[in-house]
């Protein structure tokens, strides 16, 4: 058995350790229910410490951002609601400056609207892929900052696109973009965080890029 | 188990709408004082505690427990999100304007246990309630605080952690607020 950590159990809920010393206290928590204890004391009074400072409310938005982001994927087809979510989706990309004069959201719409609304709402950061072929694509990566959800888009696809992830585990296969007029999309909620991501049609490269978070 | 402890460690809408709403306000508290911005804050809020519900976890705490660890989970969001914002400047002044508990600008979650809290800080020695009161109000790093207060780091730590403790000691006994 390992050995008990030492203070830095009742660092750790102070925030103040390095993220390596963290890490760490995480590691070896998991497995030893004496110092899990420990930590679990510890939390208690930083819990104390945080009750002593000045109280604030937060806006409405953000239980219902919970309330959507809680909400099952199966259940989020609200067509009544596509047009506003249509709407806000599309400012949100024209401000990002993308230079599309028609953003087709078909369908699809009503099955990604939960996701277009954590967009609208929350932080996220864009970057566009890199032409990989001699025949590359024009597409655009939207992603919230906590990685919780990715949205491939591509103008004019010219065939079926599919995606590859690149995560610490390794290559995955995302499956093909949706078809949406001329554009085709894709919308993931990841459970490991992706570090880049790969457009390939026929199986050739045809766009890359890396997602910094 | 609580059976609203239950659903939220089940990943039930309902343990995460019940925990919201019983700690919203503390929630948004914590991440406001560390990223010193509302909107922050609340993407801060949101993200912790999603992070947490969806995640598989094994919690088989009590209320109480849970509230201290998703108060844990909002520090440390909100710790990460002001180092990525760059924010270091605006929360410094912030903090430096949110002193611990003598200096309160709004109502505080619980008065009496703000009190209870004030009299365990005092009762500490000086050099640890100054070493724990800059890690957790000023949200300064621990080698930032061995700079501040010019001694090692390992002496640093060993302040806070037994500050911690005694402050658990206190904190946990009846009235907790003798003299």
């Amino acid at each position: 058995m390992t050995e008990h950590l030492s203070e830095d159990l009742e660092l750790y809920p102070l925030g103040i350790l390095d993220d390596d010393a963290a890490r760490n206290v995480e590691r070896h928590v998991a497995s030893c229910s004496e110092c899990a204890e420990r930590v679990a004391q510890a939390q208690a009074v930083a819990a104390s410490l945080a009750a002593a400072l000045p109280q604030a409310t937060p806006s409405p938005a953000l239980e219902r951002r919970l309330r959507e982001s809680a909400r099952p994927r199966s259940s989020a087809k609200r067509r009544a609601n596509v047009f506003p979510f249509a709407l806000a989706a599309g400012f949100a990309l024209a401000f990002l400056g993308f230079g599309w004069q028609t953003l087709v959201l078909h369908e699809r719409l009503a099955a990604e609207d939960v996701a277009l609304v954590t967009m609208v709402h929350s932080h996220f950061n864009h970057v566009s892929m890199s032409p990989e072929s001699a025949t590359p694509v024009a597409a655009k990566i939207l992603y919230a900052r906590d990685g919780s959800w990715v949205y491939i888009i591509a103008d004019k696809p010219a065939g079926v696109l599919h995606a590859v992830a690149h995560t610490a585990a390794g290559a995955a296969d995302l499956g093909a973009l949706g078809s949406a007029g001329e554009t085709a999309t894709l919308l993931l909620h990841p459970r490991e965080r992706i570090r880049s991501i790969t457009l390939q049609r026929g199986g050739i490269d045809v766009a890359a890029a890396t997602l910094a978070y | 188990m609580d059976e609203f402890v239950e659903a939220f460690a089940a990943r039930r809408p309902s343990g995460l709408e019940q925990a919201y709403a019983l700690w919203s306000r503390l929630f948004f508290s914590v991440a406001r004082h560390v990223v010193s911005d509302n909107a922050l804050a609340e993407d801060c809020v949101h993200d912790a505690l999603m992070r947490v519900w969806r995640s598989p976890n094994r919690f088989d705490g009590n209320r109480e427990m849970l509230k201290a660890y998703l108060i844990t989970c909002v520090r440390n969001e909100s710790l990460g999100m002001a180092r990525r914002e760059g924010r270091r400047d605006a929360r410094e002044l912030k903090a430096a304007r949110l002193a611990p508990v003598t200096s309160v600008d709004a109502p505080v979650v619980d008065p009496v246990e703000t009190q209870r809290l004030q009299a365990a800080l005092e009762r500490l020695p000086e050099e640890q309630r100054a070493a724990l009161t800059l890690a957790y109000y000023g949200n300064k790093t621990q080698v930032e605080i061995a700079k501040e207060l010019d001694v090692p780091l390992g002496t640093i730590k060993s302040r806070i952690s037994m500050a911690m403790r005694k402050l658990q000691t206190e904190l946990a006994s009846p009235g907790g607020n003798r003299s």
